[in-house]
């Protein structure tokens, strides 16, 4: 919705624009000397917390944290892309039509469902740790894409789908030919939703014992440490918008693909 | 040959073709005309088996459809629709390649056809085979839809109201490339419209339906003498009927052999419809038209009388 | 006829009689949640870990049967779908429903001993899964029957009156309930403080929202680096951005008098509320600048040409045709804000999330429960309220 409102109101002079993959980089190199240097700015945490003992988070790297964080919000991603296309597909198709309705309305429904709930109720079934985290991070996350496949692949215009079908495609390849990359763009936006979501959620795993990104926050806060809390907060920040621009670029080349020659 | 015999099609309680039954010979063109929700869309789509009819049978070249496999069926009829239905992800010429590249051809083969059929459709190769479909006018798109459903050379050609959206001019234009484009093919055309003077201007044979029955059907010159029902009669243009029927009639069919008398001025082909004739006696303010050939020679001549006594024979009035 | 007609469409499924297969699947599943999961728990006291037991021990012989009986009902009823079946069906599953706190009652005394004051009943993996699939059964049931929302909501709430009931006189032993008796009063000023924090936070951000929008279509200019910096807030984690907030305003706040005497502190509400409406305003300015941008150029030039002055057509045109989308907007905001509150109790804001992150560091599961359970609760009422309110709003009405 947003790139819609920007597209119409280009009314602003035509000044030379940055190369789309400058925030990408920009933002990546922030993280990476946010992860690898941060002991170089003691001084300036010091300042902020003058009184205590520690200003820099030691417990562990912050490198290996960020792993940790990744591993999470990527193993849960890679799982809800496949479970959650596949089942837009699914019940877009004739055979698993009946399933349409409800899964549409759950997956509407399912935005309704606050993160932090889904997560803190996955715990009294599976216990603390890792698991309930990437547990509920694909149940929570599978509801964006799952919404959006539906609309991406409901969007392909009727008249597109029979044309191809009366020029004798199989339904296999109007899926993949034509549904599938008309769909892309629509997909792609439910995936950037679902990690950005998740990149958040997975930071609350530190209140449920999993160490990540968020476990520095947590421990400064406990404690009152805002150095702790700074370094962390900066890190997971860091991290989101490294990951949203990302997905910006990839959402800008799909769409041009599409559209433009 | 596309044949139909009693052919119905429901859906659910509600019937939607009933009992319909017609045959288009090979290398014809047959217009479906009829207002919109007349069945005539569906009976289109139940010959390429995108709606499976429910009675009767449909034969393509003496083959019942439903021994075919729906899928290679499809790619053996040309099939084109109102709003061209181009995947807007690809270019032109990967749009008309698709059924060639559905059929397996090698990539050599399939860029040579598309080469070829832009041609045939004067979209210069240079110009368009890059474009996609959004940038294309509403009259190129229609040409690229009509030359992606001939890519794999079928000998049927199924049309849907495909010029329906196009502005008059645009139509029109399209329309004479299309029988022109018919005159060089020959194929089986089934064309389905809403247009009466485009199913009078385009096609050999007209079917006339209504609320999924077929009201009438014949060639353009009977329709347009002996309407069945005042429903006919009005699709064909009430009053204008006339004009209508005198468009279809060639000067050479009706003048007659040189009078005695002093030649007209105005001068008119022998290929030219009764009503441009009608038209140019009105213009020259003159009763009579001498008539040449192609090398401006007079061969007869054309009278105002004339031309309304043939009207009265044709349509069976009493003379005079 | 449309082209869609020749498209495999899911309507086609209306035709026939085929069976319902989505409630054929969800009874199926519902029965092996029950036979193969925990139905309930039992546990000596609040912190050991409880045991879980299955359908026999919960319910025994009697209770298991009657449960697969009324199961395999719904089942067997949606395997031959006509539409008393499906009224018949809905029936069953509001009359399951409203049973299952009365199972609960049933395992309790079949399970605890009244010698163990301690003792408490927790609610097994079964009983949610099988509570959640007679929630999908519902929405499927209310498509088919096309059912209206408030039919649905009375429905909703003769359950939700029974639950009341069991809960009030006979389910002490539920673990929930005596974790609310416990702090009852705490629980109350937690829904108060999280309704209060996520109340204000919205309502400021519609009024600053409304305010942004309208600038922006006065200024093209703003339209761009405002929506730039409010999709940058809402990028950014909430966790980090309440952290990120902490260090300034302790700052503030140990330095200028004036804003800690205000109640400003690093640690509180003032973090939360900041970062709550930082969060709110994008969803309200981007359907507030969309449903006013959106409103058809046909209908306000019709407007113009009929003598309405500017200001008629922004009351009277612009804005009643906005309001749906415009309302759509404040529901996505309050619905996201109920959950970033739960959040902020991290920060010390108070409100439900305290009790799942005290739960969590007790390990007392349900504790947790009492804060998740009223959260979502309160999500999706609150989501379905403004959602009719929204469609009431909408031209012509409902549909």
């Amino acid at each position: 919705m947003g790139t819609r409102v920007s597209n119409s109101l280009s009314v602003a002079p035509p000044h030379k624009k940055a190369p789309p993959w400058l925030w990408p980089l920009l933002w990546g190199v922030l993280l990476l000397v946010s992860v690898v240097a941060m002991p170089i700015a003691e001084s300036l945490f010091r300042w902020i917390e003058p009184d205590a003992r520690q200003v820099i988070y030691d417990r562990a790297e912050l490198y290996v944290l960020l792993g940790r964080h990744l591993f999470v919000v990527g193993i849960a991603a890679v799982v809800t892309i496949i479970v959650g296309v596949a089942a837009g597909i699914a019940v877009t198709r004739r055979w698993g039509g009946d399933f349409l309705p409800l899964v549409a309305q759950l997956a509407s429904l399912g935005q309704t469902f606050p993160p932090v709930a889904v997560l803190a109720l996955a715990v009294p079934v599976l216990g603390f740790g890792t698991l309930p985290i990437i547990v509920a991070l694909m149940l929570y996350g599978l509801l964006p894409i799952v919404r959006n496949t539906l609309a991406g692949l409901q969007g392909v215009e009727g008249e597109i789908k029979m044309a191809a079908h009366a020029m004798g495609m199989t339904p296999t390849q109007i899926l993949r030919q034509v549904e599938l990359p008309l769909a892309a763009p629509v997909i792609l936006a439910g995936i950037r939703t679902s990690v950005t979501i998740n990149i958040a959620t997975a930071a609350l795993g530190a209140t449920v014992g999993a160490s990540n990104l968020g476990d520095p926050i947590i421990s400064g806060i406990v404690n009152g440490n805002m150095a702790y809390v700074l370094q962390g907060a900066l890190t997971i920040a860091l991290l989101a918008l490294t990951v949203d621009s990302l997905f910006e670029l990839l959402q800008r080349q799909l769409r041009s693909r599409i559209s433009d020659s | 040959m596309i044949e139909l015999s009693h052919v119905s099609k429901r859906f659910g309680d509600e019937t939607a073709v009933d009992d319909i039954s017609f045959r288009v010979p090979k290398g014809k063109f047959c217009a479906l005309v009829g207002t919109s929700g007349c069945g005539k869309s569906t009976t289109l789509r139940m010959i390429n088996r995108l709606i499976e009819h429910s009675e009767g049978d449909i034969i393509l070249d003496g083959q019942a459809i439903d021994v075919y496999d729906p899928v290679k069926l499809r790619r053996r009829i040309g099939y084109v629709i109102q709003h061209t239905g181009l995947f807007p992800h690809w270019t032109v010429a990967r749009n008309i390649g698709l059924v060639p590249r559905l059929l397996k051809w090698s990539a050599a083969d399939v860029q040579s056809r598309v080469a070829e059929l832009m041609h045939l459709l004067s979209l210069p190769v240079d110009e368009f085979a890059h474009k996609y479909p959004h940038q294309l006018s509403g009259g190129q798109a229609q040409r690229v839809g009509v030359a992606r459903a001939l890519a794999a050379d079928p000998d049927i050609l199924l049309m849907d109201e495909p010029f329906g959206a196009l502005d008059p001019i645009t139509r029109e234009k399209l329309q004479d490339e299309l029988a022109k484009l018919q005159s060089r093919l020959h194929k089986t055309v089934l064309f389905v419209t809403h247009d009466m003077d485009e199913a009078l201007k385009l096609a050999d044979h007209l079917v006339v339906m209504r609320e999924g029955r077929i009201v009438q059907q014949g060639s353009p010159l009977g329709l347009l003498q002996n309407p069945v029902d005042p429903f006919v009669e009005s699709l064909l243009g009430g009053l204008e009927r006339g004009l209508k029927q005198a468009s279809l009639t060639r000067v050479k069919d009706h003048m007659t052999s040189m009078g005695p008398t002093l030649p007209a001025q105005s001068r008119i082909p022998g290929t030219f419809s009764l009503r441009q004739a009608l038209s140019m006696m009105l213009r020259d303010h003159s009763d009579r038209l001498t008539v040449v050939d192609q090398h401006d020679v007079p061969v007869g001549e054309l009278s105002l009388r004339r031309i309304i006594k043939e009207a009265q024979l044709d349509n069976g009035n009493p003379r005079e | 006829m449309s082209l869609m007609d020749a498209l495999p469409s899911p309507r086609l499924r209306w035709d026939g009689r085929h069976p319902n297969i989505v409630l054929v699947t969800l009874s199926l599943t519902m029965l092996a949640a029950f036979w193969l999961l925990d139905v309930v728990s039992m546990a000596p006291n609040r912190i050991v870990a409880g045991t879980g037991y299955g359908a026999l021990d919960a319910f025994g012989w009697p209770g298991a049967l009657l449960v697969t009986l009324l199961l395999s009902f719904i089942g067997i009823l949606a395997s031959q779908p006509s539409h008393r079946h499906y009224r018949a069906l809905l029936a069953a599953v509001v009359v399951v429903m409203a049973l299952m706190p009365v199972g609960l009652m049933a395992s309790s005394y079949l399970l605890i001993d009244p010698e163990m004051s301690q003792a408490r009943l927790g609610i097994g993996a079964a009983y949610w899964i099988v509570l959640f699939v007679l929630l999908l059964c519902l929405v499927e049931l209310r498509l088919r029957l096309n059912l209206t929302r408030i039919w649905l909501t009375l429905l909703l709430l003769g359950v939700a009156l029974v639950w009341w009931l069991c809960v009030a006189f006979g389910l002490e032993r539920l673990a929930l309930v005596q974790e609310f008796r416990a702090r009852d009063q705490q629980f109350l000023s937690a829904v108060v403080q999280h309704i209060k924090l996520v109340g204000i936070a919205v309502s400021v951000s519609v009024v600053l929202g409304l305010a942004l929008a309208m600038l922006m279509r006065r200024y093209a200019r703003l339209q761009k680096s405002a929506f730039a910096v409010l999709n940058f807030l809402q990028t950014i984690p909430s966790l980090a951005l309440f952290g990120l907030l902490l260090a300034p305003l302790a700052w503030l706040a140990a330095n200028v008098p004036v804003l800690s005497q205000l109640g400003v502190s690093g640690i509180g509400t003032t973090p939360a509320l900041i970062a709550l409406i930082a969060y709110s305003l994008l969803p309200i300015v981007r359907n507030t600048y969309i449903a006013l941008e959106e409103v058809s150029a046909d209908t306000l030039e019709a407007a113009k040409g009929m003598g309405m002055r500017t200001g008629q057509r922004f009351w009277q045109v612009r804005l009643p045709l906005a309001l749906p989308v415009l309302l759509e907007g404040v529901r996505i905001t309050t619905v996201q804000a109920i959950g970033l509150t739960a959040v902020a109790a991290l920060i010390g804001a108070g409100g439900l999330g305290t009790f799942i992150f005290q739960g969590l560091g007790q390990a007392a599961m349900d504790m947790v429960l009492l804060g998740a359970l009223p959260i979502l609760m309160l999500a999706l009422v609150v989501d379905a309220g403004l959602g009719a309110l929204a469609e009431a709003l909408r031209p012509g009405g409902t549909r």
